[in-house]
């Protein structure tokens, strides 16, 4: 690549975007105008919420005791909350109303329950237009100390019940939630007061109330308070404006282009596809930055604006709730909005390119956003750290990155700042692969919009049926197994015993992985049988295979143990463990659980997996490439995140094996042993071990229940696993004739 | 200069599987010479064009530009061409000579080579009044002057106009045209693809006429009218053409099936 030239490609889609009003408009003025005019609306509604007054009904004002008085002057008293008291407006009881009056009189008098009462005042209250009801049934005054001891009166079942006030709100309505605020408020203060007299009124001493007093305290510092409330907000911010900010530019330079015709032009001169790529990759970055920059700039200046007016107006001295962003927070952030901004203008970019109109490239914004969003909502959830399994989510692990270090916790930042910057570069790698790929493929630069019908799509497939799965077979395949395994959990009831149990997984295997393959092999391929890899082996492969099962368990039965210290199990998981423990002690036999655990699962996930999946992925160049994607699409469907770490690393070897062998009958070997040892390795217990001479040199335990595998011999089995697998690798097999079998012949026509 | 060989090219398509937009063309064009492609719509001319300009590959087949092979060096073809599209295809949001310094820097050429030349192109196509405008602002026939000096800024030995006079008014198109001959008369090798026949007629030194991807009649335009006993140019390509499509129409009722592409016609 010629940076020269990249930097000329650069500078000119940088002014070409300069002039375009539109991007500007999003760029620049958009966020110069709207965080203002934002808070001008808000302040406004401040306004109006302040000045707006709660209409508080209030039935039954004249059964209130004279002392301490709730109502002065037709107002509630300013002694119980001054503010509060002008913002609520008493509105008169129900004297004269007869109607009314005798509604509640036989409500109340019939029976104790309250809902009828409720129901009347909520009538009522909808009837009149009340943001808030009061209802009190009867007359409150100082209750008096009984005659008898205290001992003998809390025993007494018939001491007379407090009295009860009705409050009735309508959570339904934002003003009836102020008002039921407000009063709670005043009707609080008043209660304790209410309380204290009735104590000297029975010259009870009002310090025996006081129970404990709790001091509290908080150890934050103020600028820790406001890092901490920065921390979250801002990285959000930054990243949803990134995103944003990389997607409009992205579609005037690869869809626009298309659209004008000018992309042809630039095609045809000396400026190489990658090249191209990345001037406009520099060139959506700048803006991604800088709409991320303006907008925060813009926000940051209105909300301390907004804020020091309410605050000023709330009479809180205008003292912001959470101040100005402490100055290191924002050196950070611009320093993390150069990976941010990388990835998200990458994708963009991608999806731009393959889009045949600018109308056509907004449609892939919703998707794209509908991809990236529950990535950056992970770190606002209030139980969200940088560990190191978050980490390695790409931009969730970024975003905590980011959190911490505006919270200044360097210390934890040190220990993940590695695995995040890996995966996120590693991501963003990928997008610009992925964009250098799309310049490079004639098929996304002219595809031109074809008419789509069901009828002809089906005949085409039909038509273009080759040997061996398809690329796009591979992944539909997958895709499918992923949704059908998704629904399928919405249908199953929790087993009550083996039987159930047994029955049910292998339907869902059946169902959701089996039957989509297979069918897939019969109406999409030409050579189901080859497609399903269903080929004999060599007795030395199937041989090598269960070895291999059996060394590499140690390392596997590890690496489990490893993935749940990172990710530690949730408690559903745990109880989901528990249940099938159970379930599995009402099993008829060991044999029982390996015919459900291993032989079933190993059947049907390597016929689709390693047979059907792998198979289609193999139309790409290279073998590791179909092997990891295999293994990837292997590991999803397993479905916790856990699980889909293990399975997808034991994927690899399946895959490596059926590739070298082009069979999976040795990875159906393997698949059974590997799954068989793990059963194996939970049921053992105690007893079976200690009677064993060979087991207690190979395994151990704790706690006499769970037993894993000896250091050394674990050790040694996993060096014999691997030479093994060098084995597999080493296999000397007859060149692939794969372009025969895909029925690619070197000219169409 | 230009040498093809049974260039071939295939498209998939959801409704016939597969669609050929080359069967297996074959020519020669030689310096000083313009080559016209004359075609109807959907003849081939633009997928052959830009397989030329190496923005597409071939299927099959090859081409050769100035003695290099688009298929394995798209990028040595690149600097021997310069390609004039239909559409005009400049950037809206540049003046003419930002535009033009632009293509110019992108081929390498240093600054002051690139200034004097763009004068002296700027000056011989009367373009100094727009040189600052912007291409948004200008007619077409204003916008094709832009994309003919564009192309012509770092002197190619190849120059490729695809249906360059489309949508121009007289005036320009015999603006354009002139250009074309005056390249021709500087030892230019030219590919001019054209639906219109008075275009070809008056500059094409030799000719193919094209339908449905496959040459059905080649040769200098006085052979090709002793040839078909028509002087006519127009008269001919539309008896060639109607002949073509008699006979796809007779093959698809032999065969009850629509085929994807047309048969040469033996000349």
């Amino acid at each position: 690549m010629n940076w020269p030239t990249i930097k000329l490609i650069f500078r000119r889609e940088l002014r070409d975007q300069l002039r375009d009003r539109r991007t500007l408009f999003t760029v620049a003025i958009m966020p110069m105008l709207l965080y203002p005019l934002m808070g001008m609306a808000m302040m406004q509604v401040a306004q109006f919420m302040r000045e707006s007054p709660s209409r508080v009904w209030i039935v039954g004002e004249e059964k209130l005791p004279a002392s301490p008085p709730l109502i002065v002057g037709g107002k509630f008293n300013p002694t119980f909350g001054t503010a509060e008291s002008q913002l609520i407006e008493l509105i008169g009881s129900t004297a004269g109303d007869g109607h009314f009056e005798s509604l509640i009189k036989s409500a109340t008098s019939s029976s104790d329950d309250s809902s009828s009462v409720e129901e009347i005042l909520r009538q009522e209250m909808q009837k009149r237009k009340m943001d808030l009801a009061i209802f009190i049934p009867n007359q409150i005054h100082i209750p008096e100390r009984p005659e008898s001891n205290l001992e003998t009166a809390s025993q007494d079942s018939t001491s007379p019940p407090a009295t009860q006030v009705f409050v009735l709100t309508d959570s339904a309505i934002d003003k009836s939630r102020i008002a039921s605020e407000r009063v709670n408020r005043i009707l609080n203060q008043w209660s304790k007061e209410f309380s204290k007299e009735t104590l000297v009124a029975n010259e009870i001493p009002t310090s025996m109330i006081q129970g404990v007093v709790f001091t509290t305290g908080d150890v934050a510092n103020k600028t820790g308070k406001q890092a901490a409330a920065w921390s979250k907000i801002l990285p959000f911010i930054i990243m949803i404006w990134s995103l944003t900010g990389a997607f409009y530019p992205a579609i005037d330079l690869c869809a626009g282009e298309k659209e004008r015709g000018t992309f042809e032009t630039l095609l045809s001169s000396p400026a190489a596809r990658s090249e191209i790529a990345f001037g406009k990759l520099l060139t959506v970055m700048t803006f991604s930055m800088a709409t991320s920059f303006l907008n925060l700039l813009s926000m940051g200046f209105t909300g301390i604006f907004v804020l020091t007016k309410l605050g000023s107006g709330m009479g809180a001295g205008g003292n912001l709730p959470i101040g100005i962003p402490p100055l290191a927070s924002i050196g950070w952030l611009l320093l993390a909005l150069i990976p941010i901004s990388a990835l998200f203008s990458a994708v963009a970019l991608a999806a731009a390119a393959f889009a045949r109109s600018s109308k056509e490239g907004q449609y892939y914004l919703v998707p794209l956003l509908m991809i990236s969003m529950p990535l950056m909502m992970i770190p606002m959830l209030p139980a969200a750290e940088l560990d190191f399994g978050t980490s390695l989510i790409p931009v969730s692990g970024l975003m905590l990155l980011l959190r911490s270090l505006i919270e200044a916790n360097y210390t934890n930042c040190l220990k993940f700042v590695a695995p995040v910057c890996a995966i996120n570069l590693a991501c963003c790698w990928l997008a610009v692969r992925w964009v250098i790929h799309q310049f490079n493929s004639e098929t996304v630069l002219f595809r031109a919009s074809e008419r789509f019908g069901i009828g002809a799509w089906i005949k085409h497939i039909m038509r273009e049926r080759r040997s061996l799965p398809s690329l796009g077979s591979a992944i539909l395949c997958g895709v499918v197994i992923l949704v059908a395994k998704f629904f399928i959990g919405f249908a199953v009831t929790a087993p009550q015993n083996f039987g159930q149990f047994a029955l049910q997984t292998v339907i869902i295997l059946v169902a959701t992985i089996f039957i989509p393959s297979v069918l897939m092999a019969l109406f999409l391929t030409r050579n189901p049988r080859k497609s399903l890899r269903l080929n004999g082996c060599k007795i030395t492969m199937a041989a090598a295979a269960i070895l291999a099962a059996i060394f590499l368990n140690p390392m596997f039965t590890w690496l489990t143990g490893f993935i749940m210290h990172i990710y530690p199990p949730s408690g559903d998981m745990l109880m989901l463990q528990e249940a099938v423990s159970r379930i599995l002690g009402s099993a008829p036999g060991l044999w029982a659980i390996i015919l459900v655990f291993a032989v079933a699962p190993a059947i049907f996930e390597e016929i689709a997996f390693r047979g059907f999946i792998l198979s289609g992925f193999q139309s790409m160049k290279g073998k590791w490439k179909p092997i990891l994607l295999t293994s990837l699409m292997f590991g999803l469907a397993h479905g916790v995140i856990q699980q889909t770490m293990i399975t997808f690393v034991i994927g690899l070897v399946l895959g490596l094996i059926a590739v070298q062998t082009k069979s999976i009958l040795p990875c159906i070997l393997f698949h059974l042993t590997h799954n068989s040892l793990a059963v194996l390795l939970s049921q053992a217990n105690r007893t079976v071990v200690e009677q064993s001479p060979v087991l207690r040199q190979y395994l151990y335990s704790t706690d006499g229940q769970n037993y894993q595998y000896a250091t050394f011999p674990a050790i040694l089995m996993s060096v014999v696993g691997v030479m093994l697998i060098i084995w597999f690798l080493q296999l000397d097999l007859k060149p692939s004739n794969r372009s025969e079998a895909y029925g690619r012949v070197p000219h169409p026509n | 200069m230009i040498h093809v060989r049974n260039l071939q090219k295939t498209y998939k398509d959801i409704q016939s599987g597969q669609f050929t937009a080359l069967a297996g063309i074959s020519f020669d064009a030689m310096p000083g010479q313009i080559y016209g492609l004359l075609g109807p719509n959907g003849a081939g001319k633009t997928t052959a064009l830009r397989i030329l300009s190496t923005v597409l590959q071939p299927t099959e087949g090859s081409a050769i530009v100035n003695g290099f092979n688009v298929t394995e060096q798209p990028e040595q073809v690149r600097r021997q061409i310069g390609f004039v599209s239909c559409n005009t295809a400049i950037y809206d949001r540049m003046t003419s000579w930002e535009l033009v310094q632009y293509f110019g820097q992108l081929y390498g050429m240093p600054l002051d080579r690139l200034h004097s030349k763009m004068n002296a192109l700027f000056d011989r196509f009367q373009m100094n009044e727009i040189r600052d405008v912007l291409c948004s602002k200008m007619s077409t026939g204003m916008k094709q002057k832009v994309s003919i000096v564009r192309a012509m800024i770092h002197n190619p030995p190849v120059l490729i106009f695809d249906e360059a006079t489309s949508g121009l008014d007289i005036l320009v198109a015999r603006e354009v045209l002139k250009t074309v001959e005056q390249l021709r008369d500087q030892g230019k090798c030219i590919v001019f693809s054209s639906h219109i026949m008075s275009e070809v007629k008056r500059l094409c030194d030799r000719v193919a006429i094209m339908n449905r991807g496959v040459i059905l009649a080649e040769g200098t335009p006085t052979y090709l009218a002793e040839k078909h006993q028509e002087n006519d140019m127009e008269e001919l390509f539309y008896q060639l053409i109607s002949r073509s499509e008699a006979q796809l129409e007779s093959e698809k009722n032999a065969a009850g099936a629509p085929p994807n592409l047309a048969s040469p016609l033996t000349n």
